[in-house]
């Protein structure tokens, strides 16, 4: 890959340097073949962004003057990926409240520090947007958070601050309520029918006129009453196909959206997720952990089924650099190319709400994208370029490797 | 892939003789042979007999009677080799956690060869997750909970009975150091707590080690003591230590315990090496390294990152050019019910991460089969495609190195143990 700055002709004859606000700062790469999680891939195609978005991609775009020009012959150029679960971005100590065991009210924002070499790891694998949240040591641990993974500005970093009500299925402790998953499941019932009530004292108190004071406000159910609202919606960490079915059962019968995480046995159950068009996070299969044969291939079965389906990484457990490989592992097991890269793309973007800026490349989306030596999915390619709101963060060339 | 069937009596002959090896000639032929000893043969024939490999070329006769497998467009490679792992002990017999210090334990007392992780099935001896990813041998050890765990085995993945899966056992002594066993000993509240601790309490163990020695060559009839006969075979060179160090003080330490001690080192982990490139070869001390993508995989299930080097996929690349005998292994272990399989059946792809990180295909093939089985001291058994070597033998669909590949067949002492 070469990089090269085409000088404006200005410059060039010694005219005062002046430069067009239409082109300053604009990119375009050409002859890469560019997979779009839109459609087809694009052979030979270039892409142009412009003031941190996409503004044209197609087989013969010209080039503006003054425009960065990067030279993607025979490289591969995908969505800037999104790793839809993770922890990254604060310390282990801050992922999990456990003796609250429902903390709703909890929010990952608050544990977040920029400073966290994990960030730049993300950049170096080409992921741009992650959804980081608590952990799973809590029934309700709190709100996931879905940001960009570059930048110092936080606020503009931010994608969705309520990203996500992480749940978490499974027993927790021995020595204290809930023990059985059947506790876990009477917890959580409990706990939404409070907020219910809650939600309906609020209700009467604006019926009857505010009259007298309002009824105390409770940040636990406040924050859950979101989820009942479908202001945001339930994230849950589940393994087995029983806590699958419960999960099912309480979401039909509180109505919130589901999501379900690791999903380990999910593929046991793909029908009933179809039916309802809950999406599965599946099992982080990085080069680290590996599971038997019959639920390596679970993705697949859930994809066949018509499971909207995302992979992820659970960084740090993986290393979100390798967020490729989980997907890529996934098409050994028969999900075709396109569709394993949109489970680190556009699926990722979509279950986590913000589909509208990123998850795919396509004029007015963020110019978040990735360029690799070869194909994204294969262990021996290397992430070249990566660049995140029309900006090069990530360059191979100057890592000196 | 075909096989044809040169002669029906012969194949229920085979089929009854269930995981013995093979006496019927096998020939493997048109694929693509990648003997790691050599360089690739276009269009190569393997042939193996009585569990040895008796032919590898472009132009060999293949034996009347032979039970040929065609393999033209596959690729034919030696059982690939992990010299680092934990796959097949159960999870609770990973650490005798209770003790830090435990050189009387053996591995293999822990190993479960009947394949009841996984997709396996309880019945002939084989790993089938091992084998899935065409690994055919693997150096067992216990965790890395203590800082002296005790004896560690080089196993294959299959086999007839227990006994015949055994290559090499006591294969080394294995030991810890660094913050595995920190955080294990800060979790029951017992030594060591610190680096300082872990150094003298290996030191004193060791020196206990060499008085045991003396002490019985002078009085015979004095009262065994099972951990320091076993030390008395690392102090008598008979096996060498495999050290996990990962941080660079670590690995000075490592370093400071042979020279001091006299025992013949192998550096596990290795994630700071570069840092004593000129140590390790000048001496010789051979590094396995753990997984290119996650190099210190440990008993923490989220390992404290600011305790360990930053991850460099190069290394791989700079330390075998610097002249250190290098092996890339997955130290891959059951995760509880989350990955009960372990992750050893992906070490090529694994592996094939250092290919973009400077390391040619050939080399980094080499790292996990023929280097490991040189460190295992066991490359006249296992680890290249050659004349008198066991018949561990791996056909692939693809390129060895690309995710996209899948291991079809694997043989093991000649014999078809795994089938896609």
């Amino acid at each position: 890959m070469t990089l090269q700055r085409h000088l404006l002709i200005a410059v060039a004859v010694g005219a005062p340097c002046v430069l067009d606000a239409q082109t300053e700062g604009a990119i375009l790469i050409r002859g890469a073949t560019i997979h779009t999680a839109a459609g087809a891939p694009l052979v030979n195609a270039s892409i142009l962004i412009r003031g941190g978005k996409i503004v044209a991609i197609g087989a013969n775009l010209s080039a503006p003057a003054g425009v960065k020009i990067i030279d993607g012959t025979g490289n591969v150029v995908t969505p800037g990926m999104i790793d839809n679960h993770s922890h990254i971005g604060a310390k282990s100590t801050d992922l999990n409240d456990s003796p609250m065991v429902i903390g709703p009210q909890h929010r990952f924002l608050d544990a977040l520090d920029l400073g966290d070499p994990d960030w730049k790891d993300a950049v170096s694998g080409g992921v741009t947007t992650v959804v980081t949240g608590p952990g799973s040591g809590e029934n309700v641990s709190g709100m996931a958070v879905v940001i960009k993974t570059f930048g110092p500005d936080l606020v503009r970093r931010i994608l969705l601050e309520k990203g996500g009500m992480k749940f978490a299925m499974g027993a927790k402790s021995r020595d204290r309520y809930p023990t059985t998953t059947m506790g876990v499941a009477a917890n959580l019932r409990q706990y939404l029918i409070k907020t219910q009530e809650y939600v309906a004292a609020q209700k009467k108190w604006e019926d009857d006129g505010r009259k007298g004071n309002p009824p105390a406000r409770d940040l636990g159910y406040e924050s859950m009453a979101d989820v009942l609202s479908k202001k945001t919606y339930v994230r849950a960490h589940v393994h087995a196909a029983t806590d699958v079915m419960t999960l099912v059962r309480l979401k039909d019968e509180f109505g919130f959206d589901l999501t379900l995480h690791h999903s380990t046995e999910a593929y046991k159950v793909a029908p009933e997720l179809a039916k309802r068009g809950i999406s599965a996070v599946v099992l982080p299969l990085g080069p680290r952990i590996g599971v038997g044969e019959d639920a390596m291939a679970g993705p697949y079965v859930l994809w066949k089924a018509g499971v909207k389906i995302a992979m992820h990484t659970d960084a740090p457990v993986i290393n979100q650099k390798w967020l490729r490989l989980c997907a890529a592992l996934a098409m050994r097991y028969g999900i075709p190319e396109d569709e394993a890269l949109k489970m680190v793309t556009r699926n990722a973007a979509e279950i986590a709400r913000v589909s509208d800026r990123v998850g795919t490349l396509e004029v007015g989306k963020d110019a978040d994208l990735v360029m690799f030596d070869g194909p994204w999915y294969e262990p021996r390619s290397r992430v070249e370029l990566v660049i995140g709101d029309g900006q090069v963060i990530f360059e191979r060339a100057k890592e000196g490797n | 892939m075909t096989i044809r069937v040169l002669s029906t009596v012969g194949v229920l002959v085979l089929a009854g003789t269930g995981l013995s090896a093979q006496s019927r000639a096998v020939a493997i032929r048109g694929g693509t042979v990648l003997p790691v000893s050599g360089p690739a043969i276009p269009n190569g024939t393997v042939v193996f007999k009585d569990g040895k490999i008796v032919a590898v070329g472009a132009n060999v006769a293949i034996p009347s009677g032979a039970l040929i497998v065609e393999a033209r467009g596959k690729y034919v490679i030696p059982g690939v080799v992990d010299a680092a792992s934990h796959i097949g002990i159960e999870a609770s017999d990973l650490n005798e956690a209770s003790d830090p210090v435990t050189p009387g334990l053996r591995a293999i007392e822990s190993y479960n060869p009947f394949g009841t992780f996984g997709s396996g099935k309880a019945g002939p001896l084989r790993n089938a997750e091992a084998l899935s990813g065409g690994v055919t041998t693997m150096y067992i050890a216990p965790a890395d909970a203590s800082i002296l765990g005790g004896q560690g085995a080089v196993v294959k993945t299959a086999g007839p009975t227990l006994e015949a899966v055994i290559l090499r056992e006591p294969a080394a002594m294995d030991m810890t150091l660094g913050t595995p066993p920190k955080s294990a000993a800060r979790a029951r509240n017992r030594d060591p707590y610190t680096r300082m601790a872990e150094v003298a309490m290996l030191r004193q163990a060791l020196i206990r080690g060499q008085e045991y020695q003396r002490n019985k060559q002078q009085t015979p009839t004095m009262a065994r003591d099972l951990g320091m006969e076993a030390l008395g075979k690392l102090l008598r060179r008979e096996i060498p230590a495999r050290i996990q160090a990962n941080a660079a003080t670590d690995i000075r330490s490592a370093l400071g315990l042979a020279q001091e001690f006299g025992f013949d080192l192998i550096i596990d982990g290795g994630a700071g090496a570069w840092e004593y490139r000129d140590d390790l070869a000048a001496r010789k001390i051979p590094v396995v390294l753990g997984q290119v993508s996650h190099p210190y995989i440990s008993n923490e299930e989220i390992p404290d990152q600011g305790d360990y080097p930053p991850v460099d996929e190069r290394l791989p690349a700079r330390l075998t050019a610097a002249g250190i005998k290098t092996a890339i292994a997955t130290f891959s272990r059951a995760f509880g019910s989350l990955a009960p399989a372990g992750a050893g059946k992906w070490l090529l792809i694994d592996a094939g991460i250092a290919a973009g990180f400077g390391m040619s295909d050939a080399d980094v093939l080499k790292a996990v089969t023929l280097v490991p089985a040189q460190i295992l001291g066991v490359s006249n058994r296992i680890g290249s495609l050659d004349i008198g070597k066991d018949a561990d033998v791996v056909v692939l669909d693809g390129d060895p190195l690309s995710v996209r590949t899948w291991v079809q067949r694997v043989y093991v002492n000649g014999e078809l143990v795994f089938e896609k």
